[in-house]
């Protein structure tokens, strides 16, 4: 009982600091709209090209967003000193790594799902391909989740490189990526097994990012 | 034995009595390999005189492969059981594997020119080993991003066991996808495709290779175990 008292508490706390600092999720939304505002600017009003590359503009920008919002998971913690407090709690990391997880994306990849939708209405994208791309996008954003997780923790005590942990992040999700945006463009007999390989990488990370996540940050807390 | 894998002080011991016999068995089996790969080996009849580019580009491929494999499995040891070698390894082997990984890409965009039209093409395996070419980069760079040095190996352990996904993602891309490079010819099992006229000089040079890099790595290892002990 009290596992499940303590669980519930560190969600309320995720909750109450990420409900007050809305600006960020709202800076990131913005952000994305203006890179796809970027894209149209620079390749021009020419419809047949958006056609083309609609899906796969959406997508770069989804990640580049994603780099956003790294530093959001631990540093802040680790920096102030609650993550020692969780670590007292008796939990262990792997369960605050999930609450992390789920935290981070409900606040900072469920509102693209408002965001998308107005972003595919100006790239001029099919109605039925708008909806493909939402379903697409609720199975792929846990993995771009999990993603920043580990290289979040992964760089808790980087004082001189930033550019690195989105770099990991990059690297990491080309997969995802490839798939994506292949399901979305695909013929529709090609759309479910792609659809099949795009949930076996997100139980892959599902069942990686806790483990490596709180690896990470038990290596780090040894060497503040 | 197994402890010269593990053992800074038994490895260099070890190394010490190898390293001229390795020294001899690369010289002799790379001239070997080019006389044979030059002189010996017939020209292709389609491919003409560029199929001699393979007894590089095939050997270096397998080992940018097998050095990320060895660097997993190092940094698996040196994180389960503390065991400090494995980050010594991994430190010493990441530039080795880069400059075979180049070498592939570089040899391979000079194959493909002639043969295929493109310096470059976006087909399944060409990306994948350009990936792990990034990744080895990563690799070198992560480890110097951290000012506490011994911090910064355990997560680049940590990051290796992550990337070596790619390794199966290269071994099968020919055979998952449909793609313009060709599919394994030698390594499949009981009947290699290819003539022994052409798989003779491929295995010299993959022994010379395997030797060089070997020998390249043993003197690295040996260069880094030097500078961590004066550091203490």
């Amino acid at each position: 009982m009290q596992t499940i008292n303590s669980i519930l508490a560190i969600f309320y706390r995720e909750y109450k600091i990420t409900f007050r600092n809305f600006n960020d999720i709202f800076t990131i939304l913005v952000f994305f709209l203006l890179g796809i505002l970027i894209f149209v600017f620079s390749i021009g009003p020419n419809k047949e090209i958006f056609n083309y590359i609609s899906i796969g503009i959406i997508w770069t920008l989804l990640l580049l967003s994603t780099n956003l919002s790294i530093n959001k998971f631990y540093k802040n913690d680790f920096k102030d000193g609650n993550i020692i407090l969780f670590y007292m709690s008796g939990l262990s990391f792997e369960v605050i790594v999930l609450i992390k997880l789920i935290t981070m994306w409900v606040f900072f990849q469920l509102p693209f799902v408002i965001i998308i939708p107005i972003a595919s209405l100006i790239l001029d994208i099919d109605t039925e391909k708008i909806l493909l791309n939402l379903y697409v996008f609720l199975i792929g954003s846990p993995i771009l989740t999990s993603l920043a997780s580990i290289s979040g923790s992964m760089n808790l005590l980087n004082n001189r490189n930033f550019a690195i942990s989105s770099i990991i992040i990059m690297i990491l999700s080309i997969p995802l990526i490839i798939f994506s945006v292949g399901i979305v463009s695909a013929t529709p007999e090609l759309i479910e097994p792609q659809l099949n390989i795009l949930i076996g990488i997100l139980f892959l990370f599902l069942a990686i990012t806790p483990w490596a996540s709180a690896a990470c940050i038990k290596i780090s807390l040894r060497n503040i | 034995m197994i402890k010269v894998f593990i053992n800074p002080d038994k490895f260099e011991k070890f190394s010490n009595i190898i390293i001229k016999p390795l020294f001899l068995i690369s010289f002799i089996s790379l001239i070997l390999g080019l006389i044979f790969s030059f002189y010996l080996s017939p020209d292709d009849y389609q491919q003409g005189s560029t199929v001699r580019i393979m007894y590089i580009h095939v050997p270096s491929a397998w080992l940018a492969m097998l050095t990320l494999f060895i660097m997993t499995i190092y940094s698996v040891i040196a994180l389960v059981f503390k065991i400090s070698f494995g980050f010594i390894v991994n430190s010493a082997l990441a530039p080795i594997g880069a400059t075979f990984t180049f070498i592939c890409m570089f040899t391979g965009s000079l194959w493909g020119k002639p043969m295929w039209g493109t310096w470059w093409v976006w087909d399944a395996r060409l990306t994948s080993v350009a990936i792990l070419f990034l990744i080895y980069l990563i690799i070198i760079f992560l480890r110097k991003s951290f000012s506490d040095i011994n911090f910064g190996e355990k997560i680049t352990a940590i990051f290796i066991i992550i990337s070596s996904i790619n390794l199966p993602i290269i071994k099968f891309s020919v055979d998952w996808w449909n793609t313009l490079h060709q599919p394994a010819s030698i390594s499949k099992l009981s009947s290699p495709s290819i003539d022994p006229s052409m798989l003779r000089p491929l295995i010299i040079m993959l022994v010379s290779f395997m030797c060089i890099g070997l020998l390249i790595a043993i003197i690295r290892i040996k260069a880094e175990i030097i500078e961590r002990k004066q550091k203490i």
